[in-house]
């Protein structure tokens, strides 16, 4: 055991030497978690807003003289143009509007995500409407008919989820994906360091011959990379949860008039567990840094050099990243208890169901044990790697 | 205090050495010559029980370097060439580190770096300083520092001065000959025959993973007219 912490003693001590480590794996995750969540909505937010706010050109060819006042209503300036799906592809207006045979043809750049000129498109889209209905309510009026006969019934729709699960929003699908990128990347550079670069560097023969059995090396240098892991995921959180709530509150106002909107974006959520769902959370997270890291130190010990570690390490990214995409169409299947076999498959499936309060003690004992399961065969291939010459003297 | 009998390693077709037996006594500098890719390093690796033997046995201290290597590691220490030492770390950090796995603490591990220091001829102020600060000739002197710092009975030092200026070469052939002078074994392999000629009691002449001489120096240089060069060529020629 003495072993053991004095190795991961040493292998801390080379991270804490190193600044840019440091900075990236502890001190960055705090500072982007929160801007990376709010960033974009905020952004996106404010871009709305102007855009509402002030005049956009817009392309016109044949609309009535009512519906151009209209436009300009709506802060929407009509510029006739000669051909406007052109004018719109060379972005001398925002969107064009044509009006032939009594129908109107509306004109924007709509791929790509969002664009200033769908904004455009929406607000143009909105004055037809409020004009349409005007028409209609004068003919209707005419006609000596009201304008509730548009209208037999009204639909509203409201959220059933439950409390917990509303109150997750966005952090049920966040969490998994930022346990699963922070306990890697945050243990990918003492994972590296520790076995390929201890290779390229030509210290680990010092080490080896030592009198300190394998498998304490082994251990202690897996629990250095266990540190950091957690230490950068604890980090990442810190940054999501205080610097998330610190942005709400310095942003509440925009925050909550988007929230308002129409489809507008979930802003992030709030965590309403009891003791018992934070300890789950947190068991579940250690057995799968277990898994991640044991898996690590295989790949970089097979590793000849930092560059070779890397380009192995990289693609375990690619493939724990696959439960979190499949997490979001989770709720179109139904959720079998043999789901929480699946490596990584069953910890985001876990986490999500913690978050969102709905996880039951079957699926969360077969999450634990098979990860741990996972992870002891994972070890056990690390210290096969590790007693392998040709793999240790593999330089 | 080493005894080495038939040892052998292969990788599949390949024997990097092939039935190898020497013994090296106690006090006694054992040089092991042979060109690059003679199996010295592989022989060596063998009985630091860093490479486990395909044939033969070996003792090291009186441990069987297969069924008690972490015995034979208590009491031996190995340099070699491409060994480094951390460089994030300082020089008293690194031979901390090292000197735990040997029970050296506080006051006991302050006087064997003392120790070293001074056999090795490192001044204080540099222990203080990262690896990566130092110069290369420092840099293999702490490794060396390492191996010896548990005062192990056997050192093996393979190809130990690579790299070295003139003045660190120099202190690490002075060392050699004053720890065999506490009654150490040591093995001492390299190229440059000179160096061998000057801190080597006995030698064997290694190629293709074959021992195809041993004999004391006087006796070797005997063989190559007063240079072990010449010794070591005639050898090859007469085995050829």
């Amino acid at each position: 055991m003495n072993e053991i912490l004095i190795i991961a003693r040493k292998e801390l001590l080379s991270v804490v030497r190193e600044r840019r480590v440091l900075f990236t794996t502890l001190v960055l995750p705090i500072f982007v978690m929160p801007l990376l969540m709010f960033g974009p909505i905020l952004l996106f937010g404010n871009v709305a807003q102007k855009t509402q706010e002030s005049v956009q050109r817009v392309g016109v060819v044949g609309v009535p003289v009512e519906v151009l006042e209209a436009l300009k209503r709506a802060k929407v300036e009509p510029v006739p143009v000669a051909n406007p799906q052109e004018a719109v592809q060379n972005r001398e207006v925002q969107a064009a509007l044509i009006y032939e045979n009594g129908r109107y043809t509306l004109y924007g750049r709509l791929s790509g995500g969002a664009t200033q000129s769908a904004l455009v498109v929406e607000k143009v889209q909105g004055a037809l409407r409020a004009y349409k209905d005007q028409v209609v309510a004068e003919r209707l009026r005419a006609r000596g008919i009201g304008t509730e006969l548009l209208e037999p019934f009204r639909l509203e729709i409201e959220d059933a989820s439950r409390e917990q699960e509303r109150a997750a929003g966005l952090f049920a699908f966040l969490i998994p994906y930022f346990l699963v990128l922070f306990i890697q990347t945050g243990g990918m550079p003492v994972a590296v360091d520790a076995t390929a670069g201890e290779k390229e560097k030509g210290t680990l023969e010092a080490l080896l011959a030592a009198p300190v059995p394998l498998m304490q090396i082994l251990l202690g240098k897996g629990l250095a990379v266990f540190v950091m892991s957690l230490l950068s995921t604890l980090a990442a959180m810190t940054g999501l949860l205080l610097g998330g709530g610190m942005l709400r509150s310095a942003f509440s106002a925009q925050l909550q008039a988007l929230q308002r909107e129409e489809n507008a974006p979930q802003l992030g959520g709030a965590l309403a567990l009891d003791p018992l769902g934070y300890l789950s959370i947190l068991v579940t997270a250690v057995l799968f840094a277990l898994l991640v890291i044991a898996l690590m130190i295989s790949l970089g010990l097979y590793a000849r050099s930092y560059k070779e570690a890397q380009s192995y390490m990289s693609p375990l990214m690619l493939v724990m990243l696959v439960p979190i995409l499949f997490l979001q169409f989770s709720d179109f299947l139904k959720l079998q208890d043999w789901f929480f076999v699946l490596p990584f498959v069953n910890v985001v499936l876990a986490i999500d169901s913690i978050v969102k309060g709905m996880v039951t003690v079957p699926q969360l004992g077969i999450t634990w044990a098979s990860t741990l399961v996972f992870a002891g065969l994972a070890l056990y291939l690390a210290y096969h790697s590790f007693r392998r010459e040709d793999v240790v003297f593999r330089n | 205090m080493i005894e080495a009998k038939g040892l052998g390693k292969s990788y599949r077709r390949f024997q990097a050495v092939r039935g190898v037996s020497f013994e090296v006594r106690p006090g006694e500098v054992y040089g092991l010559l042979g060109p690059n890719g003679a199996g010295k390093t592989t022989t060596l690796r063998m009985l630091a029980t860093l490479l486990r033997p395909t044939a033969g046995r070996a003792r090291v201290a009186g441990f069987d370097v297969v069924r008690q290597s972490l015995e034979v590691r208590r009491n031996l220490g190995i340099v070699n060439g491409g060994m480094k030492v951390y460089d994030k770390l300082t020089g008293y950090e690194v031979l901390d580190f090292f000197g735990s796995f040997y029970d050296l603490w506080g006051a006991k591990l302050k006087e064997r770096i003392a120790w070293a220091a001074e056999l090795l001829r490192i001044e204080r102020a540099v222990l203080s300083k990262q690896v990566k600060d130092m110069s290369s000739g420092m840099q293999q002197k702490i490794v060396i520092a390492r191996a010896i710092l548990h005062q192990p009975q056997v050192l093996l030092l393979d190809e130990a001065t690579a790299g070295l200026d003139v003045f660190a070469r120099r202190a690490l052939l002075d060392f050699v000959r004053q720890y065999a002078g506490l009654g150490k074994t040591l093995v001492y392999s390299t190229h440059v025959m000179s160096e061998a000629e000057e801190v080597c009691d006995r030698v064997g002449f290694m190629n293709k993973g074959l021992l195809v001489y041993e004999g004391s120096l006087q006796e070797a240089l005997a063989l190559g007219s007063g240079n072990l060069e010449r010794a070591f060529i005639r050898r090859l020629e007469e085995v050829a």
